[in-house]
């Protein structure tokens, strides 16, 4: 059965947990303010009602005393989605994570499953200074032993939760703060979307051509998928047609929807709002040319930002986020440098 | 024809009287059934789900960020 609803992003993450705590009693939420609260991003909105307290935990701000906690229930038989309120406050629990969530299979010869799903918030914008508006998409994805999923859009929100949930090794899932649909923090047109009723799945690995375009791919991720849309509308008026890739996830990284791509255009853009160097940008960048170095017609190109803090200040935070004039101006250069 | 109104109660107006339609949650022209959520209302950080009062296609009278009061007409069903 399909649906009309057009559900924010926060809402297809909450429906889809819900569904998957009806089918299946192992599954289970923790995190800070996740129950009377339902999540400060409302990933968790209406959990606490349905399921109580029992399943629906709220946690002391102990990060590494509950994300420890959750890949012990995970080896244990439970699947725990565990929310780290920001994704830059992993600084206080990241042996959990990379030493305990992300290794544990491989330590324990594959004898334990960590099915656990990492949920945290991400990025920049609003004027929340250098430790509330990080991406961090690289920093996980470093990582060998973790999955990391970005959703773009409410459709893809869902699905991926789902699947997040029902996988056996430990996911992080990497929603931006600006695509929620939160009242008090705009979120750009198309990140609510249509969203079925019924639960669904989408396969980790699998980018998405959100727009078909002959003169130069544009790779991107989260939030910058908007910004790209944006782009490729003002670019179209100039007559130069952009493909946008929307990676969707990290880990793992669909390189053969990005290298059939950039054979098609013979151009490469690459944006994401995470740090430069030793980042998505550059790994993206190094698989074509590893892979492809023929098909590219011009250097390939990346918007990123630059190696500093997120600035508190709005105007020196705009100056570093990527935007659409910034990516409308990178795909002229590229096509020019033919 | 039957109006969306946000109910009276739903919040303390006495404390703060406005909110706005934080989302819709079908688009104008949706078919929507009795009972569905079809908005959101946002008082300060809290939100409040709006139903739909009757099954019939859904018309937006107020666009989402608009302005809204106890009593106040957000949209239509029209059951035809």
């Amino acid at each position: 059965m399909t649906s009309n609803r057009i559900l924010p992003v926060s809402r297809a993450i909450s429906e889809a947990i819900a569904q998957e705590m009806r089918a299946d009693p192992s599954v289970f939420v923790m995190g800070e303010d996740v129950g009377v609260y339902g999540g400060i991003f409302g990933a968790t909105t209406g959990l606490f009602d349905e399921f109580g307290e029992q399943r629906v935990r709220d946690t002391p701000i102990s990060e590494t005393g509950f994300i420890g906690a959750g890949v012990g229930a995970a080896m244990s038989g439970m699947r725990p989605i565990v929310e780290l309120m920001f994704a830059d406050f992993f600084g206080v629990c990241m042996d959990a994570i990379y030493n305990l969530a992300a290794k544990n299979t491989y330590f324990s010869g594959g004898n334990y499953k960590v099915p656990m799903v990492l949920m945290t918030a991400t990025g920049g914008g609003y004027s929340d200074a250098g430790q509330h508006s990080q991406t961090l998409h690289g920093t996980f994805a470093h990582l060998p032993g973790l999955k990391v999923v970005a959703p773009s859009n409410a459709y893809d929100a869902k699905g991926l939760m789902t699947a997040a949930i029902r996988d056996d090794s430990p996911v992080m899932f990497m929603f931006h703060k600006g695509l929620q649909g939160l009242a008090w923090m705009a979120s750009p047109d198309g990140a609510a979307a249509e969203v079925p009723d019924e639960e669904y799945t989408i396969p980790f690995g699998e980018a998405k051509i959100v727009r078909e375009g002959k003169d130069a791919t544009v790779v991107t991720l989260s939030m910058m998928v908007h910004h790209a849309l944006e782009a490729a509308e003002a670019l179209a008026g100039d007559g130069i047609e952009v493909e946008i890739v929307d990676l969707r996830t990290v880990v793992p990284l669909d390189r053969e929807t990005v290298l059939k791509s950039v054979a098609k255009t013979g151009r490469l853009i690459v944006v994401d709002e995470d740090y430069k160097s030793f980042g998505l940008t550059g790994e993206i960048i190094a698989s074509v040319a590893e892979r492809d170095l023929a098909s590219l017609k011009s250097p390939p190109r990346r918007l990123a930002v630059p190696d500093v803090p997120i600035p508190y200040s709005r105007p020196m935070e705009q100056f570093v986020l990527p935007n659409a004039g910034a990516i409308a101006e990178a795909v002229r250069a590229s096509v020019k440098g033919a | 024809m039957t109006d969306i109104v946000v109910p009276e109660g739903l919040w303390d107006a006495g404390v703060n009287p406005e909110g706005i339609v934080a989302n819709w949650f079908y688009a104008d022209g949706a078919q929507v059934s009795a009972g569905d959520v079809v908005a959101e209302i946002m008082v300060e950080k809290s939100t409040f789900e709006i139903e739909a009062p009757a099954a019939g296609v859904l018309r937006h009278t107020l666009a989402k960020d608009g302005v809204v009061r106890a009593g106040t007409v957000i949209g239509t069903v029209d059951g035809g």
